[in-house]
């Protein structure tokens, strides 16, 4: 039992990181379509501008959340009107291979800048680093703030599209774009918004995780992967599918390692994908329902 | 006047012209008869940088020394450097433009293992002396390739001295967590070798990857094997979540690292968790911590060199590996030839260098000149000490 808790909180705290990315994803894919390939990289970037605003100017860590998450926003949508609105009447291809220029973009660009200033960079962590005992089991005060952080974002998201008008357009443009055209709404707009809000959640995402990992300008790739491969499982339309997605991801991982052999932690979450997705080939809780005809 | 030369009389002035050693410096590349041009690859950007950039620091430190003291046999050294991004491709591509754009007499460096693998083929090919400062892939000096030598230590001899070391502790319990990419891959399978070689059957055998934010599950199989010392292959990446996940957990064996993470401070760092890394002991190509007063020469000469840069033990390897091939280079002569150089470099016995654990001997069968790793361990909030040194046969 002890055993069973402790891989089950470790992978729900690493899962809620990968739905973090997730969401990320399916907002952007929700809003305009498109499979944003820079979203891993994005998260690296913010996760230096932490680092930069806690480790090297000294700043409190609340601002570097905030420094993170705005420099992800207006990065955001700096990088849709550079290198996406011109490319937005083309075809869909196009747009997808520009996010992919952009994640080897920013790599570079993070390996010019932060590359050279140690060989992986630690952000101190912000809750102390010893375990305390909730009755057998150990916890992680780090683990838990990371936990809590992705739950709260998760529901400030959830919130910003159910109850803001800005969300409730976001959601409109989506569910028909053409529709929200005719009554005035500016697609480009809400794709500009789309792009920074995705990059603004990778920023969150990124800050609550910097403590727990290391950073490095090429580690977004593997949180790509994972959150990817949460934002399949639960539908690629859905926030709260990319949410269950990446708990998934995570736990299965960590269950994996623990009952079977750590070699198959890497394997079994995209097995268990390949299952669901015979079985439902829109993911777990996708919006785009079949119809009978 | 009218000059008749004999046939014998104009093919003596031609010999003499072509075997001069003006002559000769003008046929071999690189080579002129105020400069030897030494090529060198790396990750100049990217984490690999300390492998490549910071050893490259090294070799050019000590260059400039030589150059200082009027070169060698009043030649020059003049350093070129490409940036491998620690890819193989770009290893290859790196290779490839200093040997036939740049035309460097030799090369020196190899930071990332893999890259530098990957381009020993080009360099085999192109019959150029090189010199392997940082990688430890077996396969870059085994089968020895003619021209291609290392100051760097292998993988067999680090998982050799990682088993050794385990023993020499009194370890009973001996578990591995290893990456098993294919830098994992050139270390985990001759440690297995070398622990079946000792009649070592171990207590458990995990698995990580090298982006790894988790390591709960493999502590928890180790702890549960009652593992009493841990020999980790991984990168800093890895082995520090695996370290701070075990402290995590309660569970503290011996753990042993090799050179991929060499640096015992930075690693105490990444790890971020006071006392996790107390019972951390790894493996140094050198036998000197950067704050040794014997290389406080070395010190003063990165550092002025190289402003805002601290002096690091990558630095030292970069000093050791040039300080060998400018011996060779000396002893090769005035008449320099590619050829000289590597019968010279094949010919170093017992050379005693600056900053290695012992001697460097390099023979025509045997191409890895360095088999004597250093041991570190760091206290808590402490000075990184050396151990002892571990003689590999």
């Amino acid at each position: 039992m002890l055993l069973f808790s402790y891989l089950l909180l470790g992978g729900i705290t690493t899962g809620a990181l990968y739905a973090l990315v997730a969401i990320g994803l399916v907002v952007v894919n929700k809003s305009t379509g498109i499979i944003n390939f820079a979203q891993g990289e994005l998260f690296m970037f913010c996760g230096f501008l932490a680092w930069m605003t806690h480790v090297q100017f000294g700043l409190a860590y609340p601002l570097a959340f905030i420094a993170a998450t705005v420099g992800g926003f207006l990065l955001g949508i700096v990088t849709d009107r550079l290198a996406f609105r011109a490319l937005a009447k083309t075809d869909i291809v196009g747009l997808v291979l520009a996010t992919v220029g952009l994640a080897f973009v920013l790599r570079g660009t993070a390996r010019m800048i932060w590359g050279g200033k140690g060989d992986y960079l630690s952000f101190p962590p912000i809750t102390s680093p010893e375990p305390v005992m909730i009755g057998d089991i150990m916890v992680v005060p780090q683990q838990m703030a990371a936990l809590a952080g992705a739950i709260a974002i998760m529901l400030v998201f959830a919130a910003f599209f159910r109850f803001t008008r800005i969300g409730k357009i976001m959601r409109a443009t989506a569910d028909n774009a053409k529709a929200a055209t005719l009554v005035g709404i500016s697609i480009q707009n809400v794709y500009t918004l789309a792009f920074g809000a995705g990059a603004a959640i990778a920023g969150a995402a990124a800050v609550l995780a910097a403590p727990l990992t290391l950073l490095y300008p090429d580690m977004g790739f593997s949180f790509f992967i994972k959150g990817f491969a949460a934002a399949v499982l639960g539908g690629l339309t859905s926030l709260s599918g990319a949410v269950v997605g990446g708990l998934l991801v995570g736990v299965i991982e960590s269950m994996a390692g623990g009952y079977i052999d750590s070699s198959m932690m890497e394997v079994a979450p995209f097995l268990l994908i390949m299952l669901v997705l015979i079985i439902c080939p829109t993911g777990l809780l996708s919006l785009h329902k079949t119809r009978d005809v | 006047m009218k000059i008749n030369l004999s046939k014998t009389s104009a093919c003596w002035l031609a010999a003499a012209m072509i075997f001069s050693p003006c002559a000769l410096a003008q046929q071999q590349p690189g080579l002129t008869a105020t400069s030897i041009r030494i090529g060198s690859f790396g990750a100049l950007t990217g984490p690999g940088y300390l492998y490549g950039k910071l050893a490259m620091n090294g070799v050019e430190v000590v260059f400039d020394q030589v150059n200082a003291a009027g070169g060698i046999n009043g030649r020059k050294l003049e350093l070129v450097r490409e940036d491998d991004r620690c890819d193989p491709a770009g290893a290859i591509g790196a290779v490839q433009k200093l040997i036939f754009q740049e035309q460097v007499f030799a090369l020196i460096g190899g930071g990332c293992s893999n890259a530098t693998f990957a381009a020993r083929e080009t360099i085999e090919k192109a019959d150029v002396p090189f010199l392997v400062v940082s990688s430890v892939h077996d396969g870059i000096t085994t089968p020895p390739a003619r021209t291609i030598f290392s100051t760097a230590l292998t993988s067999t001899i680090e998982s050799k001295a990682q088993v050794e070391f385990a023993l020499d502790t009194g370890a009973k319990k001996i578990a591995v967590v290893s990456m098993r990419d294919s830098w994992g891959r050139a270390r985990y399978t001759p440690l297995l070798e070398e622990l079946k070689a000792k009649g070592v059957k171990i207590v458990a055998d995990e698995e990580m990857s090298p982006d790894a934010n988790d390591a709960t599950a493999q502590v928890l199989r180790l702890k549960q094997a009652d593992a009493d010392a841990v020999i980790m292959v991984l990168f800093p990446k890895p082995a520090a979540v695996f370290t701070r996940d075990a402290q995590k957990l309660g569970f503290k064996p011996l753990l042993i690292g090799q050179t991929g993470i060499g640096d015992p401070a930075a690693f105490e760092d990444q790890v971020g968790v006071p006392g996790a890394t107390a019972k951390f002991r790894t493996i140094s190509m050198v036998k000197y911590t950067p704050d040794d007063p014997a290389v406080e020469k070395w010190r003063k000469l990165v550092e002025a060199k190289f402003p805002g840069d601290r002096l690091s033990v990558f630095n030292l390897f970069g000093i050791g590996s040039a300080q060998v091939l400018v011996e060779a280079l000396k002893r090769a002569g005035p008449d320099l030839t590619r050829e000289k150089l590597v019968t010279e470099l094949a010919n170093i016995r017992e050379f005693p260098v600056d900053v290695y654990g012992a001697p460097i001997t390099c023979t025509v069968e045997d191409h890895r000149c360095n088999k004597a790793p250093a041991w570190l361990a760091k206290e808590p909030a402490g000075p990184v000490k050396v151990l002892s040194i571990t003689r590999v046969n």
